[in-house]
């Protein structure tokens, strides 16, 4: 029987988590608050971080533990949230290859996710989709929507093990921890 | 990383150095910006003093002495300057990343710090930023965290009193800056007066 999106997320968690190099950090990681919170329920608690909220310094925090040579899975659960990280995101995290001659490439996941409109409808600062804007703002930083539950974990993997020295942003869609 | 044949700078050579830059660019031999350091030669000598060889150091846009003192040869570093990447020289074998956005390093000095921490290392951060950036929201969420978490980081407020062209007391109405009383063990704060624009070197240059 095929597992639905919340138990292949949970895999996915659990395939970053056994990485020694991994270290999720966000708000919601450590403790409750979030759907994405409850994939986190094997994880190891020594490797969850919690910050205060401070997207910009998360993002670049992210980079920074990604230079010292850890794998950082940073949290955003909406798009809303993510936009106030975009000078991280956009003029740092994406552009730091290019301005180090390939010296920097510091590898990042992000999980992000468009938010659920179905029971509750959280009206139109918590739903944004903007993976196309961020495709264009972020051309070295691969974008990958989670659509079905079968393509979360090999994402997460390729994510996880790619060795272009490239960071991954996945998009989760709150619906479908219901839906599919 | 070898730091064996590491050159020690004098501010005159530093200063010189510069003048060099200065001549190349109103010469229109830099088709990019530069930003040029004067006048606080003695006192960022004074911050490195502290600062070892496997120890990161982050900067602005105007970068060329922490390049020079973290031991980068000069020669690369001109290099990189002729090649138009004045503004963000990053070299990862002296550990050395900068940025041209306001702000930019602060955060990625603060997770470099944690990563050493969480490691068990035993190097340091040093994050450079003007009197402006040290006012940004980002500046106190940063130093603030990293102070708290008791991170192995140090900020450098180097202050010109200005940004581009705006005064930075006037434009937020306060005779001291936030972090100039020294309390913060965090924060090493130093004030100069630099010869040179905020940008070039003071000839309009038609490319």
């Amino acid at each position: 029987m095929p597992m639905k999106y919340f138990d292949e997320l949970s895999r996915a968690m659990d395939l970053l988590a056994a990485n020694p190099r991994t270290y999720f950090i966000g708000q919601a990681v450590a403790c409750a608050g979030t759907a994405m919170t409850n994939t986190l329920k094997n994880v190891p608690k020594e490797k969850l971080l919690e910050l205060p909220v401070a997207e910009e310094m998360q993002m670049g925090m992210s980079t920074g533990l990604a230079l010292a040579g850890y794998i950082p899975v940073s949290f955003y659960p909406r798009w809303n949230f993510l936009l106030l990280a975009v000078n991280q995101l956009a003029n740092h995290l994406d552009k730091m290859p290019l301005i180090s001659n390939g010296g920097f490439r510091p590898k990042v996941i992000i999980r992000t996710g468009i938010g659920s409109e179905r029971p509750l409808h959280p009206q139109f600062q918590h739903v944004g989709d903007y993976t196309d804007a961020f495709r264009l703002m972020c051309p070295n930083i691969e974008i990958i929507r989670l659509e079905e539950p079968e393509n979360i974990f090999p994402a997460y993997q390729k994510a996880l093990e790619r060795e272009d020295g490239k960071s991954t942003i996945l998009v989760e869609y709150g619906d479908y921890y219901n839906e599919k | 990383m070898s730091g064996e044949n590491k050159k020690e700078w004098t501010p005159q050579e530093l200063i010189a150095f510069e003048e060099r830059v200065a001549a190349l660019f109103n010469a229109a031999k830099i088709k990019a910006p530069v930003h040029l350091y004067y006048g606080n030669e003695e006192k960022i000598i004074e911050v490195f003093r502290e600062i070892e060889e496997d120890d990161w150091v982050l900067c602005s846009w105007r970068s060329h002495y922490q390049c020079l003192l973290k031991g980068v040869p000069p020669e690369k570093v001109r290099d990189e300057i002729l090649g138009g990447h004045s503004i963000s020289l990053c070299f990862p074998e002296q550990r050395v990343f900068s940025s041209a956005i306001v702000g930019g390093v602060l955060p990625i000095a603060v997770g470099i710090a944690m990563g050493i921490k969480r490691s068990g290392g035993e190097n340091r951060v040093h994050c450079f930023m003007g009197d402006m950036t040290s006012e940004t929201g980002i500046a106190h969420e940063c130093i603030k965290y990293a102070t708290n978490h008791d991170l192995p980081i140090r900020f450098i407020v180097e202050d010109n009193e200005k940004s581009v062209c705006t005064d930075t007391r006037e434009v937020w109405k306060q005779k001291t800056l936030t972090y100039e009383d020294g309390k913060n063990p965090r924060v090493v704060y130093y004030k100069y007066q630099t010869k040179y624009p905020h940008a070039g070197a003071g000839v309009r240059v038609q490319f």
